[in-house]
């Protein structure tokens, strides 16, 4: 204890030497000055969402969304809005028409980013968004939210330069998946058919580069099985067996109450592609198309090609593991596939009660 | 000739029978605009002269319906949204209910993930504490200087969380099985400096306030909560604390990684406001002993649980009850997944540490002048984001 307001006393030292320390410690002068200086914002910082596309010659043509409309569905606030484009015939283009985000609306939760399976949306870190009006002016549209990977590159150097990495692998695959295809179908938008499709186009089995797994190797029966599967598809080789594994229900209706037995709810897991690919897997046939393509296959492909084919995962499947849960019955929800809207959901709902199950 | 006002109680300066001057009781609502109120809150006083005799707390002017929307929304909807609750503390209230989401899904967290999880609570229990305290001080009428010389202090940990979450406040950063994105090696050095240099600002902090003689007058004896009203009251947090309850979540539930670290809980004796705001210097100090524990054993590994699905998230049928100690109080979250369903909670509760404390609010305040009704409000700690949900 010392003099009555001793406690006061050294309280104003203390502020003394905050006033006085602040014209000389850098830690103690924390303001900054804003329009006239910035404080340079972390790379994970967040605002609001834009879209990327590749090619700044072409914004609209490049870009990455497809319009499966998952971040509409899964954002919190419902902010955003996506109608899918569309030619004169009524095909779907796999592009938006319109895409808006109401930024008044939007709380910046990232989880459409997170949510995106083509890598199309990301998070903006430009937080000078004020505007003269409170309406149309807060509103985003397709023109405003379009934003250049480079762009992307800029402000989060670390996460694009994931994110290009990631794109590039899974281009690299797929051209190898799809080589072999070219010999097997026509090149995939020609409109008709020349033939109504062989049933497994896969069977004609490719003289391509063989993987085997060694005779010794450590597995069991069922996995050597699932992994020659694999293999082929992944290597675009057929050994035979693959294709017919990979479908869980064959044709039969007999069959189905087995394969639900045998096919946990959850965990269904993606079929693998016979070589040459699925011919209706391709998202820019139109619905007609792709079913004359699957004409005389089992259901589960029949259902497989009423699909949008953007394996964009909206059901919680790609498009192949989606139409097998259906087919095997693990899957009893048909209007699961966002991007093909009531149009696909409409069809599942018709080919299941010709396969004479509601 | 004057006439007096109402004819049941004339207004009237003869002697009362104590001698002194005959008054009568005035009701005066406080709020909701006040800004000694922290919020939209409403307190109606009823005053005789200025000492309060009853007073009711308003509450709802900020309710948004957040149980409701949950109800209506697949499980990870409603994460951002748990942010916006109490919007000092995000990273808890994501705590607290990704815990209760986990507890009913049986998810395993990683073990880097717990830790990065203590790391950011404890943080957050710092700032929220240094700004209460701050707040409490500007209830007083220290105009501007114990506050910004907090907001200084947070800013710096308002900093690492947006390295880290990318929003200072809305960190929306847990997720089911673990938390967003991995720490990197350069946020845990800022962790780790924020943690070096925090004991010299609480040192100086104290200087300029706990033996301050106005503050000691102001706060010692003011709103005095008894220990068993506090019980009975399931008052939780510091206040609770401070009025002699012991009862910490972290020590009773152990939950994440809390069993492993060496921390005491400070206790109070009278409970009274002065208790409250000493509570939570020393909270802060124990805070930053486990934080210098969490970051010297963080282990390496992944930071989320790889099973857990981001879409089409399915929840066992079942209730469970998950909940931290909230720098707060107690926040819990009550959740029921429905009998074939799963995708989105069928009842969703939250049990706000600040709503309950704020039940005790009159009996703190009677018999004390209004002007102490003000930081005796301030000592609760309240957020009306959390009491009003």
């Amino acid at each position: 204890m010392g003099f009555i307001g001793k406690g006061l006393f050294e309280g104003m030292i203390v502020t003394a030497r905050n006033f006085v320390g602040s014209y000389f410690d850098k830690e103690r002068m924390v303001t900054v000055q804003y329009p006239e200086e910035r404080v340079q914002v972390p790379e994970n910082s967040r605002t609001f969402p834009f879209l990327v596309f590749d090619d700044d010659k072409d914004p609209a043509g490049t870009m990455r969304c497809v319009a499966c409309k998952i971040c509409e569905t899964d954002c919190p606030p419902q902010c955003i809005y996506i109608v899918m484009d569309r030619d004169e015939k009524g095909k779907p283009l796999q592009r938006p028409k319109a895409f808006d985000i109401d930024i008044s609306v939007c709380m910046q939760c990232q989880i459409c980013v997170e949510v995106c399976p083509f890598d199309a949306i990301k998070m903006d870190n430009d937080y000078e968004k004020s505007q003269y009006g409170r309406f149309d002016e807060l509103v985003e549209h397709l023109p405003q939210l379009l934003k250049s990977n480079e762009y992307y590159n800029r402000i989060k150097p670390t996460e694009a330069t994931g994110v290009d990495a990631k794109l590039k692998a899974d281009k690299e695959k797929k051209a190898k998946k799809a080589a072999p295809a070219t010999a097997v179908k026509p090149a995939a938008p020609v409109p008709k058919p020349v033939a109504p499709a062989a049933p497994k186009p896969a069977a004609a089995a490719v003289p391509a580069a063989r993987i085997a797994i060694p005779e010794d190797a450590p597995f069991t029966p069922e996995q050597r099985q699932w992994l020659s599967g694999f293999l082929s598809g992944v290597g675009g080789s057929g050994t035979g067996v693959a294709p017919a594994t990979a479908l869980p229900a064959p044709t039969g209706e007999a069959t189905a109450p087995v394969a639900e037995a045998a096919a946990p709810a959850d965990a269904a897991p993606a079929a693998e592609a016979p070589a040459g690919g699925w011919p209706w897997h391709d998202p820019g046939l139109g619905m007609q198309q792709r079913l004359d393509l699957a004409k005389d296959t089992p259901l589960a492909d029949k259902l497989m090609a009423a699909m949008a084919q953007t394996d964009c995962h909206a059901c919680g499947y790609d498009c192949r593991g989606y139409a097998d849960a259906i087919a095997n019955g693990a899957e009893s929800d048909l209007s699961l596939c966002l991007p093909g809207e009531a149009e696909t959901a409409n069809m599942l709902k018709k080919l299941m009660e010709g396969a004479g199950k509601t | 000739m004057i006439q007096p006002l109402t004819d049941e109680k004339p207004y009237t300066l003869t002697p009362g029978s104590d001698g002194l001057i005959e008054t009568q009781t005035l009701e005066v609502s406080i709020g909701p605009q006040h800004p000694s109120t922290h919020g939209v809150f409403r307190m109606d006083c009823v005053l005789d002269g200025e000492t309060v005799v009853a007073l009711k707390p308003v509450m709802g002017y900020l309710h948004r319906n957040h149980e409701q929307l949950a109800e209506k929304m697949v499980w990870l909807g409603s994460m951002p949204y748990t942010d916006r609750l109490d919007y000092f503390n995000s990273m808890t209230n994501n705590w607290a209910y990704a815990l209760a989401v986990e507890k009913l899904a049986g998810i395993k967290v990683p073990e880097r993930a717990e830790y990065i999880r203590v790391i950011m609570s404890e943080l957050t229990r710092l700032l929220n504490h240094t700004c209460v305290i701050g707040f409490m001080l500007q209830d007083l009428g220290a105009w501007g200087t114990p506050l910004l010389y907090a907001f200084r202090e947070r800013e710096k940990i308002l900093d690492l969380f947006e390295a880290v979450s990318g929003s200072r406040m809305m960190c929306n950063y847990m997720r089911f099985g673990g938390v967003r994105v991995n720490l990197t090696d350069q946020d845990l050095v800022v962790a780790k400096d924020i943690v070096s240099r925090y004991p010299g600002f609480l040192d100086e902090f104290e200087k300029l306030l706990t033996s301050n003689e106005v503050l000691l007058a102001r706060t010692q004896r003011v709103g005095i909560l008894p220990k068993e009203l506090a019980i009975n009251a399931s008052i939780s947090g510091p206040v609770a604390r401070a009025s002699g309850v012991e009862y910490d979540v972290r020590k009773v539930d152990k939950y994440g990684v809390y069993g492993r670290f060496d921390f005491r809980v400070p206790v109070g004796d009278i409970g009274d406001v002065y208790d409250r705001y000493y509570i939570r210097v020393l909270e802060m100090r124990e805070s930053l002993k486990i934080l210098q524990q969490a970051l010297r054993d963080i282990p390496q590994g992944p930071h989320i649980a790889p099973e857990v699905k981001l879409r089409n998230f399915k929840v066992p049928p079942g209730d469970g009850y998950g909940r931290i100690e909230a720098p707060k109080g107690e926040l819990g979250f009550y959740l029921v997944s429905e009998e074939g369903g799963g995708k989105q909670p069928y009842r969703y509760h939250v049990r706000p540490p600040s709503f309950v404390n704020l039940t005790t609010l009159e009996d703190m305040c009677l018999g004390h002048k209004v002007a102490d009704v003000v930081i005796v409000l301030g000592s609760i700690d309240i957020v009306l984001g959390e009491v009003d949900r």
